[in-house]
């Protein structure tokens, strides 16, 4: 069988700008979210902040390229701009702000966004990660 | 059972320091987190794939991690008069893998007047720790926090 398709460090185009899908935030996101982890909404119709960030997570899987060789997600800093609610549909939008080559694969910095159905941008960050380098043949 | 009051800008003093409960992270927890969000990275679902990886085994997600602090944060500290989340800066020191037991450390490290007189801002750091005392999460995450009326 042949070894899927990955995107590796090699493959990242800096400033290379992905647009996700979008998904509606529901009530059972929330309390699926609130059930696993005990991290409660604030308000009936209140989404958790960390929510969107894990769903904006998940869209970042679902663009028009393999899946990014991730050795490990190094950290990030984050700031919620504005709330998500219950019925709220969010996308996300990145874009590679740094990469570096280290000895063991790359670092990778990319900017993110979640924009809302109104074009909103709610929630904006910097995700570091740690991507392999393409096997040598 | 009365609700327990909640603490404002205040009450609340730099240096306060607060100890979770712990909690294990089951396998159970990586298959939720990862239909809850959609990340299936092989990381956290391939089982076969990740034995020949540095770690051996799958990890949790790191933000798996993050929310599972986020709630036991909430039983560690009696509430804040919390009017939002502003935002945080994390770093990811180490893996959670199934199994591990983990509980948060946190203490207040700053407060911030700001230009509204009805709320400020509240600094926490917070270390997530394994059973051998490993920090494998950390980070600080601000928060909008009311006064009291009147004040």
């Amino acid at each position: 069988m042949a070894e899927p398709a990955r995107f590796y460090f090699e493959d990242v185009v800096l400033h290379g700008v992905l647009e996700t899908p979008a998904m509606t935030v529901t009530e059972a996101h929330v309390a699926l979210y609130a059930g696993l982890s005990h991290d409660l909404p604030v308000e009936p119709g209140a989404v958790p902040e960390i929510l969107p960030l894990c769903l904006t997570v998940g869209l970042g899987w679902r663009v028009p390229q393999p899946p990014l060789a991730v050795l490990a997600f190094m950290g990030f800093e984050w700031h919620a701009l504005a709330p998500v609610r219950v019925g709220d549909t969010i996308h996300s939008r990145s874009r590679t702000a740094m990469k570096r080559a280290m000895r063991e694969g790359g670092v990778v910095i990319e900017e993110r966004q979640v924009i809302n159905q109104r074009g909103e941008v709610v929630h904006e960050g910097k995700f570091t990660f740690l991507v392999a380098k393409r096997p040598a043949a | 059972m009365t609700e327990p009051s909640r603490r404002f800008f205040e009450d609340i003093e730099v240096g306060e320091e607060y100890e979770s409960p712990g909690r294990t992270v089951t396998e159970a927890d990586i298959v939720i987190f990862a239909g809850l969000s959609g990340d299936y990275n092989v990381l956290h679902t391939d089982a076969e794939f990740m034995k020949s990886s540095i770690f051996g085994e799958r990890i949790a997600h790191g933000l798996l991690g993050l929310a599972i602090q986020a709630g036991l944060f909430t039983r560690a500290a009696q509430p804040y008069a919390t009017l939002a989340f502003l935002g945080l800066r994390w770093k990811f020191r180490g893996p959670i893998k199934i199994g591990d037991t983990i509980r948060v450390h946190a203490k207040v490290s700053a407060k911030k007047e700001t230009d509204k007189r009805d709320r400020g801002v509240v600094t926490v750091e917070r270390r997530v720790l394994n059973q051998r005392g490993e920090v494998v999460q950390e980070g600080e995450t601000d928060l909008l926090v009311e006064r009291r009326a009147g004040a």
